[in-house]
């Protein structure tokens, strides 16, 4: 689409400017506007209000009867990454998803087709500390890994409790955690060796004159120092309400605040411990029962939590939802009775809180990023569609313009394109979790 | 788009007549049947229009009267004034009722060990019990196709509603012999196999295909001549597809396996339903024109291939439609059968319409399994399978109010409203 | 582990003892194939000393693995071998970046007890820095030969492994039995290749560990130094795997790291901006859009010496064919267009580049740089990256890569100019040492043909072949534009016969050519034949490729009603 974004490696991503009129205005933090007009300059929301003029130059779109709201974020994604699980060791906390983002993947393009400019671009779930995830921008048409990774969004790691990490340590590997109770310990014994990692360094650097050695360097060790210091915010792979709970008592314990739970389907089971502890809970709108650990729950899990007090957000985890995550979030009208603001919060402005960008995206305010969606009908009918989506001011998806083909590369050698059933992907991506412990279609949970 | 409604007043209304009692801790509510008048709704009858300010008379199981001036005699009278009346919704592929638990192989009943089993019968395994059978019928979806996974010849899948204590009350009759026609697509990206390589596996299949057929057709043909035939289970289900007893529901989904099985069942005196077609689009000219019947889905699905326009499986069903197609649609799904409003309003949104894609949940369907004469329409003396609503059922903002399964009034609960019940104000609350 | 440095002249371990002039175990050889001189002379021979230099009609003196003169004027001495190098044209011989010639995969080692999939041992690992690819390779070993009958003559191989597999060497393609080593210690080879079943397993954990591989020797070197200046450190803990990267962390040697697509390649580069090592790229496949990343990094380039499979681009659609089909044949033929044009990019950006042949085919080498050569590389450039560039890259330019009075006596020495379609290779020297190939008849090349000569109607045909000799018909039939035909030949994969259709069938002269393709076992050969006819008998050759050429006899029993 814009082909090459960047040329080196550490450019500074594109930001454009674009006028969008006569839109009803959903702000998120600031109730609808009518027939309103939103201003962006150079990437960022310059102005909202009537009858804006758009400076020289500047793109003018008429959205009259159309609807306008923030980029979706979807908090649990992994779109974009050729590499979802570091399977190997129950904590890998030195591993990186932005080592493996691959900006081609298709994904993306599909998702922004969906209204989602940001996703949490995360490790899998085989491991208790997972690898340290990524959060994108889907500044779609770009090679360059660089280019899409979102400038000043914090560190995220990704930590997993239940029935995968002990399925394929434990059962898999014989090693621990097979149970919950391993799972715990596995916490606190990374928690407590970085204690010690951190204390030896604190003893050679007071002691820089040199009789004592340095300890051995230890990425993995450090990365837990970081979280242990605040530095990283934990997402929490969790189902049930026990292993929640239990994490918020590891945590406090360790003095551990910036924790997020992913899945959380019992999290409406301690809705109010989440709620006071914690960054919230990022769930998923309705799924259950495809595994046993998700066999108790309620597709009232956000509207509880929300209720609750808790920050709740809607995540997809899947290359399917991503696209209709504004009719996910709708589902809590017809699961609980959320209000419209607070339904479209789920995939706005809470996941942004959960990943530390909510003064950078997740509502229309002047300041914050032009990331916008244009809707045909009220993103929470069942029937709105998007009809373009905005990066920094920069129009990465038009229904009526972009080619169906939007392949950024092409295999000179490819005789047949592979045709994928995803009747069956979405079986067997149940299956290989199983058997494998690991996401092949990235759709794990 | 959020009116404030509560799904909790639904549930307290079914609630009502037991409500004259204090409230006995545990108390369940049954589904109960009777005479009942709904009045005053916006009737959307599907094969007969929308009629205003009307009412619906069910008695014995059966819809007794559509119109304005039904007699209340006898009946439970409910007031339905601002609300709508709309058929039962029909989900044409699922699995519902035979798996619990996807990932716990003792709850999965519906793929047996086996290419060619299709002596074994879905409506044997379906769970009445299953917990997602309320889950699912709370959305205003009554009745599915239950339907085996696996080989060539899987099984027999069986409609069903949802309520009953027996397989055999919930039966809605019609059954059919699965057949997933053999397939040039991928099984995932870990398939790495050559295009040559699934060329040859698919063609193998094919013949394989053939070859069975081939039996059933002699073990058909040597029965009906009185012939005295050894005991051969797969054979005589397969023989009462060639009979015409039952129709070969066939699982077809690459453009050109979708030819392939339009090639293998021409010549072939059967009755044949489609399901899937995901690629269906692309030959939608030659599906209109070979006059099978699809069941398309699900809806709320990625495209096939990386080349295509992103909302290929959205838009699968109008461009069928449009073709001249006969569209029904599936969610092909166990735990969330509830989504099939919303596949259907995705398909609607995509190109179909809002009305085609309320047919392709109501009436096609039932035409499709020859059940149109009992299903799929609020019509006088058709079965009592209906929903109320507040609004559109296909929105989420819209309750589903009331929900009546062959004149049953099924009980707006399941575990998933109890849990809410529950847990949404905890007590003892935060604190030891 | 300390560098080898240049041992070219003193091969200290060498078999070639047996065979060297100077000899000191006082044997003769009975075997009688020992080389009567290491002197030689090419006479007239049309000379490219490099690249972009004109052909000059020179003689090449040389003796003892040295150029010892090169020019028009030349004085022969006695006791040289002299080759008319008459028509001949002569190159510096080729050097290929990288390459797993002759290298044989070490044992995996036993996994000890209490192993840890979590924490597994380096060495299981695939974490083996220390290794040497010199300890891996043989003079005799699979692919050498190959590579050399398509004109290498020194390549830098890489030892067989896992992420961090060893360091690299450079060896000669020289005499069997003369120690080959150039140079050992010139590269880490590293990849993203993960370890089965352990840590690290997949590209992530491989980035990761190898910032940590990295990290912990850079420590490791300052402990070391501290520790002899500051009395109480205690003293470094050296691994086997700390010790292997401290020539790459103090930037003597590269990291050599495989990179075949444009993400590998960022990844690469990724690590590079933040550990600061020296980096070589290698096994590029696709890079078109990183190239001014690639240039940015000043980081070495090999790519990949081989054309994509045009399979995919030359395929043709049905007429009724929809407009999205049309189109995404059109997208297949335009990446075929654009990989092939990559090479003339790196040019054209000013990237020097070599080529690494891990994976690739030498035999297709020439049709690959054909093909990059009609994409816009020019063909110096094609040149240079055969020679000046990797020598440049391997540090070796002083003594090889030019043809020069001095240099090492590595050539390639052709019937015609090297990349022009007809040119066959007839000889290679490698270190003086002369390497003969047998040239095909000159493959038909559009000549009248000769009068009298008819090739149309049944040829019964025998050869031999690379498992015995084969035998069966050939059968040429006339039609309008040319000729259409068929072959048998023994079944390769079972009894009795099989039949190809024949393709390319010319007629130029008296010389019949075609080709046609035999399956076995799961993949393809092509045959090309080629043969001079007389008197209704041919006599000619059957080239098997990898497999070998073999002579070939056929007679023609006309058949009169063949024409249509």
């Amino acid at each position: 689409m814009l082909g090459l974004i960047s040329l080196n490696g550490l450019a500074q991503a594109p930001k454009g400017s674009v006028l969008i009129q006569n839109a009803t205005v959903i702000t998120i933090t600031n109730g609808n506007m009518e027939d309103a007009d939103v201003l962006v300059e150079d990437g960022i929301i310059k102005k909202i209000g009537q009858d804006l003029r758009a400076p020289n130059g500047v793109e003018v779109i008429d959205a009259t009867g159309k609807y306008l709201m923030p980029g979706i974020i979807d908090a649990h994604s992994h779109q974009g990454l050729d590499v979802v699980n570091e399977a190997s060791a129950p904590i890998t906390s030195e591993v990186q998803m932005k080592d493996v983002v691959n900006p081609t993947s298709i994904g993306l393009y599909r998702a922004l087709a969906g209204g989602v400019t940001v996703s949490h671009a995360m490790h899998g779930s085989a491991n208790v500390i997972g690898g340290q995830n990524a959060t994108i921008k889907h500044r779609w048409g770009t090679i360059n890994p660089e280019d899409i990774i979102m400038e000043d969004a914090p560190r995220t790691i990704k930590f997993a409790l239940g029935e995968n990490p002990t399925r394929v340590h434990g059962r898999g590997n014989g090693i621990q955690p097979r149970t919950r109770m391993g799972v715990e310990a596995i916490i606190r014994n990374g928690f407590n060796e970085a204690l010690q990692y951190k204390k030896a360094w604190e003893d050679y650097n007071s002691n820089p004159n040199g009789s004592t050695n340095p300890p051995r360097y230890n990425e993995r060790l450090q990365t837990l120092v970081d979280i242990l210091d605040g530095k990283i915010i934990i997402h929490c792979h969790s189902y049930r309400a026990d292993e929640i709970y239990m994490l918020i008592n590891v945590c406090k314990e360790f003095g551990v605040d910036k924790l997020v739970f992913q899945h959380t389907n019992e999290g409406f089971k301690v809705a109010p411990e989440i709620a006071k502890y914690t960054m919230g809970a990022s769930v998923f709108a309705d799924w259950w029962a495809y595994k046993f650990e998700v066999y108790y729950s309620t597709a009232y899990n956000a509207a509880i939590l929300s209720r609750n007090g808790a920050i709740t957000s809607i995540n997809s985890d899947s290359g399917e939802l991503i696209r209709h995550l504004y009719h996910e979030a709708a589902k809590t009208q017809r699961y609980g009775d959320l209000t419209d603001e607070e339904a479209l919060a789920l995939i706005t402005i809470n996941p942004a809180r959960q990943l530390g960008i909510d003064d950078k995206i997740g509502s229309i305010e002047e300041g914050k990023h032009g990331d916008l969606v244009i809707f045909n009908e009220h993103p929470l009918s069942v029937y709105a569609i998007p009809q373009m989506t905005f990066v920094d001011g920069i129009k990465y998806f038009d229904i009526n313009e972009d080619a169906d083909d939007q392949r950024i590369s092409v295999s000179p050698t490819e005789m047949v394109e592979p045709i994928y059933l995803t009747e069956e992907n979405h079986r067997c991506m149940q299956g290989t979790i199983r058997y494998y412990g690991e996401n092949l279609f990235k759709h794990s949970h | 788009m959020k009116k404030t409604k509560n799904i909790l007043f639904a549930f307290l209304l079914a609630l009502i007549p037991f409500m004259v009692s204090a409230q006995i801790d545990g108390e369940f509510v049954k589904a109960r049947t009777g005479t009942f008048l709904l009045k005053n709704a916006t009737v959307m009858t599907v094969t007969n229009g929308t009629l205003e300010n009307a009412s619906v008379l069910i008695k014995d199981g059966m819809i007794a009267g559509v119109g304005t001036n039904l007699s209340e005699d006898g009946a439970e009278v409910i007031d339905l004034s601002g609300m709508f009346i709309y058929p039962g919704m029909i989900d044409g592929g699922t699995s519902l009722g035979a798996v619990e638990v996807n990932s716990v192989a003792e709850t999965v009943d519906n793929r047996e060990i086996g290419n060619v089993t299709p002596n074994m019968q879905i409506l044997t395994t379906i769970n009445p019990n299953s917990v997602a059978i309320p889950v699912t019928r709370v959305s205003g979806v009554t009745t599915v196709l239950s339907k085996p996974v696996g080989g060539l010849f899987p099984g027999t899948a069986a409609l069903i509603n949802l309520n009953g204590y027996t397989p055999d009350q919930m039966y809605a009759g019609f059954k059919g012999v699965v057949m997933n026609f053999p397939s040039s697509a991928r099984r995932g990206r870990f398939d790495r196999r050559s295009d040559d390589d699934i060329e040859k596996a698919k063609e193998k299949a094919v013949k394989e295909a053939n070859d069975i057929w081939e039996n059933a057709v002699n073990f058909h043909q040597m029965q009906s001549e009185g012939a005295e035939m050894q005991y051969y289970p797969e054979m005589e289900q397969l023989a009462k597809v060639v009979a015409k007893e039952l129709p070969l529901l066939i699982e077809v989904n690459a453009a050109s396996d979708i030819l392939n099985a339009i090639d293998w069942v021409e010549g072939k005196d059967i009755n044949v339903i489609f399901m899937g077609c995901d690629e269906g689009w692309r030959v939608a000219e030659e599906l209109a024109e070979s006059g099978i019947p699809v069941i398309a889905g699900p809806v709320q699905d990625l495209p096939t291939r990386a080349s295509d326009r992103y909302d290929a499986a959205y838009a699968n069903p109008g461009k069928m439609m449009k073709a001249g197609v006969k569209v029904a649609i599936r969610t092909n799904e166990v735990e969330n059968v509830r989504n099939l409003p919303f596949h259907a309003a995705y398909a609607g949104a995509y190109g179909m319409g809002k009305e085609e894609a309320l047919k392709a949940v109501t009436i096609v369907p039932a035409e499709i399994f020859g059940v149109a004469d009992k299903y799929g329409s609020i019509e006088e003396g058709k079965r009592a399978n209906l929903l109320v609503s507040t609004g559109d059922p296909f929105e989420t903002s819209s309750d589903i109010m009331h929900v009546f399964i062959e004149g049953y009034r099924i009980p707006l609960s399941n575990r998933h409203i109890r849990l809410y019940q529950e847990f949404l104000e905890r007590d003892p609350g935060l604190g030891n | 582990m300390k560098k080898t440095l240049l041992r070219l002249y003193v091969s200290v371990l060498s078999l070639s003892m047996v065979f060297s002039a100077f000899q000191v175990s006082a044997q003769s050889d009975p075997t009688g194939k020992r080389r009567i001189t290491d002197s030689y002379a090419i006479k007239d021979a049309l000379v490219i000393t490099g690249p972009g230099k004109e052909a000059q009609l020179s003689t090449i003196l040389m003796k003892n693995g040295v150029i010892t003169a090169i020019g028009s004027n030349v004085n022969i001495p006695a006791g040289t071998r002299i080759i008319e190098g008459d028509s001949l044209y002569i190159y510096p011989g080729f050097i290929a970046g990288a390459s797993d010639a002759g290298i044989t995969k070490p044992e995996d080692p036993e996994r000890p007890d209490g192993f840890l999939s979590s924490d597994p041992p380096d060495e299981i690992a695939g974490i083996t820095p220390w290794r040497s690819a010199a300890d891996q390779y043989s003079s005799s070993g699979k692919g050498i030969s190959d590579l050399r009958k398509s004109g290498f003559t020194i390549i830098q191989v890489q030892p067989d492994g896992g992420m961090l597999s060893g360091k690299a060497a450079i060896m000669l393609l020289g005499d069997e039995n003369t120690s080959n080593l150039i140079q050992e210690n010139t590269a880490l080879v590293a990849s993203f290749r993960g370890s089965r079943g352990m840590y690290p397993s997949t590209a992530a954990g491989v980035m990761s560990k190898f910032r940590d591989v990295y990290k912990n020797a850079e420590q490791t070197k300052n402990v070391n130094d501290q520790f002899g200046n500051n009395l109480g450190t205690r003293r470094p803990e050296f691994t086997e795997t700390s010790q292997g990267m401290q020539d790459v962390i103090s930037g003597e040697v590269p990291v050599l790291f495989s990179a075949s697509s444009e993400l590998q390649i960022l990844r690469a580069l990724k690590l590079q901006r933040e550990l600061g090592f020296k980096l070589v790229l290698t096994g590029l496949e696709n890079y078109e859009k990183v190239i001014p990343q690639i240039q940015e990094s000043g980081a070495g380039v090999l790519i990949k010496l081989q054309a994509p499979d045009d399979k995919a681009s030359k395929k043709e659609l049905d007429e009724d064919a929809s407009e999205a089909a049309k189109e995404q044949l059109t997208r297949v033929q335009e990446a075929y267009q654009a990989a092939l044009a990559q090479a003339a990019k790196l040019e054209a950006a000013g990237i020097p580049f070599a080529f690494s042949l891990v994976d690739a085919k030498p035999n297709k080498a020439k049709e690959a740089i054909n093909k990059m050569m009609e994409a816009g590389l020019s063909e110096s450039g094609a040149l240079a990256a055969l020679t000046t560039n990797p020598a440049e890259m391997l540090g070796i330019s002083r003594v090889t890569g030019t043809l020069e009075q001095g240099k090492m006596a590595n050539m390639v020495i052709a019937t015609a100019p090297i990349f022009e379609e007809e040119s066959q290779i007839k000889h290679v020297v490698v270190d003086g040492y002369v390497f003969d190939y047998e040239t095909k008849k000159k493959k038909a090349s559009g000549e009248a043909p000769a009068e009298g000569i008819e090739i149309a109607g049944v040829w019964d045909y025998e050869n031999a072949g690379p498992a015995g000799s084969n035998e069966g018909t050939i059968t040429i039939t006339k039609v309008d534009e040319g000729y259409e035909g068929t072959i048998t030949y023994d079944n390769p994969s079972g009894s009795g016969k099989a039949s190809a259709p024949i393709s390319d069938i010319e007629l130029s002269g008296s010389t019949l050519s075609f080709t046609f393709s035999v399956s076995a076992q799961g993949t393809s050969i092509d045959i090309e034949v080629v043969g001079e006819i007389s008197d209704n008998s041919m006599e000619g050759t059957m080239d098997l490729g990898d497999f070998g050429s073999y002579p070939l006899t056929a007679t023609l029993t006309p058949n009169f009603i063949s024409s249509k």
